[in-house]
């Protein structure tokens, strides 16, 4: 059996283990820039605010409600994300544990008998909330998909279920299938869905699961629908990933904190985006073969909501893959001098960084001239620094000093567990 | 996850180590001798730390707890992963909000009680929506 463990309402949880005083209250966490809704508990849900939906619009509601709201604080996120993690490899075994996201991991339960699987999954819940104080919910079922399944039910009537749901029996998985619409099987895309609806009059799940392999091959994008279909009919077909697979491209982005105007402050945004993006590069091991740069403008005069964003790309191979920041700012930065033109107002800047190989120069190489190696030993000297000291403590002039650019995080709690200086402080 | 990758970059915690850490491992002659004591260093992380993904840290503010020897400013290490018992030091929630005191409990009730005669302890029976938080394994003073 596999089971999906997904913490509830992932960010506002985390926001709640250091203030008990939110458990009932509604809470709501904004993206990076404070501007949209990316996380909202139960009890803002009830109130009509919407995921995803921009602050503004929801201002009143959250003001006449009482809603507590919160910029996002990823490094507390990442923090509790990684706690609970640990506490599922303590307790199902590190090699059973498949972190599919922030707030979502897949256990292999293949050696636990049926008659356990409640027992087991409600343990799993409790020693998470025990240790990490994020509450989740858990579906266990016979394959990945119909995990999915279990566990959106689960958190359906939270009450009822106690947040655990384990589809054990043929009569278990026929109800849920039931109840599941067709657009919220895990694999099923909103296109297909209403494909799914119009062409073939298939609504729910049960409707999905009683199609033919052979339909399947035809009508739902060849071996990933019929895998789609086995899965569902309970045949595992999709196993447990090797959690450290490579990315095959590595993009930093950020909306600005307000508009920028100035080449100069476009190109500092560019230059530190590439020094994050690089980093995460040399975590994996990688070299990358392209830099695309992209900037959204946004020239629209009127009302100041009103959106209606461009977005201008320019790109360069690189004559050599390489993982060195100082390499890739000095290819990124002209990019944005042929994007840019005066008078535009600029809202975002991105920076991705593709054709990811295995980054050699890491090994040294004796058949290169020396400087080569400096560079490698210099960005490991780099990425030491601004791990243990934080804040990027060094970093290129070209990413700027003073940052007039930088995001707005007005409502961020403190960085309990990632800074020594920003504890809770306890009466 | 990318964090914890991450992490091993510059800890690569207490167990991990390998004969070039230990600096007299490959000597010979009269060096060699120390070799037979030759062992890692304390690692305060182990000897604090019980179990990692459940500890947390907490500033102390004030002197509710001067008589368990917490002063202000100190850090306190908090083990959530451990049972509340009859005269542990907590993180207890109260009224939703976080507090440190000693916990006491008889055959008829309990209390929340400060080390500090200034403060007043808290008999628990008025309230219902105690709970623990977490339970403080040490604290950590700065001379």
């Amino acid at each position: 059996m596999k089971a999906i463990v997904d913490c509830n309402s992932f960010y506002c949880s985390c926001e709640r283990v250091f203030r008990p005083d939110l458990t009932t209250r509604p809470v709501v966490v904004l993206s990076n820039n404070d501007g949209c809704i990316v996380s909202r508990t139960d009890e803002a849900k009830k109130l009509g605010v919407g995921m995803a939906a921009p602050y503004y619009q929801n201002k009143d509601v959250i003001e006449k409600n009482d809603v507590a709201v919160f910029s996002s604080n990823y490094n507390l996120y990442g923090d509790l994300s990684a706690r609970v993690m640990d506490t599922l490899r303590e307790l199902a075994g590190a090699g059973n544990v498949e972190v599919y996201s922030v707030d979502e991991a897949f256990l292999d339960l293949s050696t636990v008998p049926n008659e356990q699987l409640y027992k087991v999954a409600k343990e799993i819940k409790e020693t998470v909330e025990e240790w990490t104080g994020i509450k989740v919910s858990i579906g266990v079922a016979p394959t990945k998909v119909l995990a999915k399944v279990a566990n959106r039910l689960s958190k359906k009537d939270k009450q009822q279920s106690n947040c655990i749901m384990v589809l054990d029996t043929e009569e278990k998985i026929l109800k849920a299938l039931k109840q599941t619409a067709v657009e919220d099987i895990w694999g099923v895309g909103h296109r297909s869905s209403t494909k799914l609806k119009q062409l073939w009059s298939i609504y729910d799940g049960l409707q999905l699961r009683n199609m033919t392999e052979e339909w399947a091959k035809t009508t739902l994008g060849g071996v990933v629908g019929v895998r789609l279909i086995k899965e569902l009919k309970g045949e595992q077909t999709i196993e447990m990933k090797d959690p450290l697979e490579q990315k095959k491209m590595i993009a930093t982005t950020r909306m600005f904190g307000k508009p920028v105007h100035e080449l100069s402050d476009l190109k500092e945004a560019v230059a530190t985006y590439t020094s994050r993006a690089a980093e995460k590069l040399r975590r994996q091991s990688c070299a990358a073969k392209f830099i695309d740069v992209f900037v959204v403008t946004n020239d629209y005069e009127g009302n100041q909501y009103e959106y209606h964003p461009k977005t201008k790309h320019n790109h360069v191979k690189l004559l050599q893959p390489t993982s060195h920041t100082n390499e890739l700012i000095k290819n990124a930065v002209p990019l944005v001098e042929k994007l840019y033109t005066r008078g535009s107002k600029y809202l975002k800047a991105g920076v991705m960084l593709g054709g990811l190989v295995p980054d050699e120069s890491i090994q040294g190489n004796i058949f290169k001239t020396d400087t080569a190696n400096h560079q490698r030993i210099l960005m490991q000297a780099l990425d030491n620094l601004n791990f243990s000291m934080r804040d990027d403590v060094v970093k290129y002039v070209a990413s700027g000093l003073k940052r007039n650019w930088k995001m707005r995080q007005e409502m961020r709690s403190g960085r309990y567990t990632t800074r020594w200086d920003e504890l809770f402080a306890i009466h | 996850m990318d964090g914890e990758y991450f992490s091993g970059a510059a800890y690569r915690g207490s167990k991990q180590f390998s004969q070039q850490d230990v600096r007299t491992a490959n000597a010979t002659g009269f060096g060699a001798a120390a070799d037979d004591y030759a062992e890692r260093g304390i690692d305060l992380n182990e000897q604090l730390i019980r179990n990692k993904p459940a500890t947390f840290f907490f500033r102390m503010k004030g002197d509710a707890m001067t008589g368990a020897g917490i002063f202000d400013g100190d850090v306190l290490i908090v083990d959530r992963s451990l049972k509340l018992a009859d005269g542990k030091v907590i993180v207890a929630i109260l009224n939703g909000e976080l507090l440190i005191r000693r916990y006491h409990k008889n055959f008829s009730s309990a209390f929340l009680i400060a080390e500090n005669e200034r403060f007043k302890s808290i008999n628990l029976a008025e309230f219902n929506d105690f709970s623990l938080w977490g339970v403080v394994v040490y604290s950590i003073h700065q001379l």
